[in-house]
């Protein structure tokens, strides 16, 4: 499958579509939408496994499928939260390559551990907290320059 | 880790990455003029049916591990996600973003040491 046809160069996208967003009220900014699409991540995560755990006795019908976290009513908060994450990243994605976008929302993975750690009592070892740091180190070596360029665009 | 919960974590890698490539795809087109609206809407609701398979693959998941526990998994998908857009998007990551997956690779192996 070729997901390039009819999709202008890179060249072209990255000038025509920073001096588009660059136009936008504010509350449109896309790196606005894609730091409350980050936000929302976490909130998804925490309260996904708050259903995951409300309904972890009852089997599932369908082998290694989730399907019965649909009766527990914090599933269906999780689930407003990823359609309010989907929606500001939907927007983001109109301006922001997908491979800085991505990067950014990788942040998600100190947030997630922390609000386990925070909120639902997880207990995370120092090894692991090792890795996370590393983990976000890329993503800061990846969405840093990247960032630069756009603004200098 | 079990096979069976390698298996499914890698399966939710999948459909996360295909998805997000489908939904980009999607997007990009919303800028071009005339809008291709068959193309966004058709490209779009099949990443949503996609990224619905991840959601149903990963509460499963959540429902036998700590969120913690499997999350980290989830950190493969910038690196799946930076080798799918320079291939099927034509995206022109700057060599950086090849060093920070890198990065991201090993924070993913300590985690899984640890």
């Amino acid at each position: 499958m070729d997901f390039s046809q009819q999709i202008p160069t890179r060249s072209v996208m990255s000038s025509t579509t920073s001096q588009r967003w660059r136009q936008l009220p504010w509350w449109l900014n896309p790196y606005l939408a894609m730091a409350l699409a980050i936000l929302f991540v976490p909130a998804a995560e925490m309260l996904l496994k708050r259903g995951a755990m409300a309904t972890a006795l009852h089997h599932s019908t369908v082998a290694g499928l989730g399907v019965d976290v649909l009766s527990s009513g914090w599933t269906w908060l999780a689930i407003v939260c990823y359609i309010a994450n989907f929606t500001c990243w939907l927007h983001a994605l109109r301006y922001l390559p997908l491979y800085l976008a991505f990067s950014l929302l990788s942040s998600t993975h100190a947030l997630v551990p922390l609000g386990c750690w925070w909120f639902l009592g997880e207990s995370i070892s120092l090894g692991r907290w090792a890795g996370i740091a590393i983990v976000l180190v890329g993503v800061v070596v990846i969405a840093g320059p990247a960032m630069k360029a756009e603004e200098r665009l | 880790m079990s096979a069976s919960i390698l298996l499914l974590c890698l399966a939710s890698q999948f459909c996360l990455v295909t998805g997000q490539l489908l939904t980009k795809h999607a997007m990009n087109a919303t800028n071009l003029s005339p809008k291709p609206w068959a193309q966004i809407v058709g490209r779009l609701s099949l990443g949503i049916v996609v990224l619905t398979g991840w959601f149903f693959i990963w509460a499963g998941l959540l429902q036998k591990k700590d969120l913690s526990y499997v999350f980290p998994f989830e950190g493969l998908s910038p690196v799946l996600i930076v080798l799918g857009a320079s291939v099927f998007l034509r995206e022109k990551p700057m060599w950086k973003a090849w060093l920070g997956v890198a990065l991201i690779s090993l924070g993913i192996a300590v985690v899984a040491a640890s």
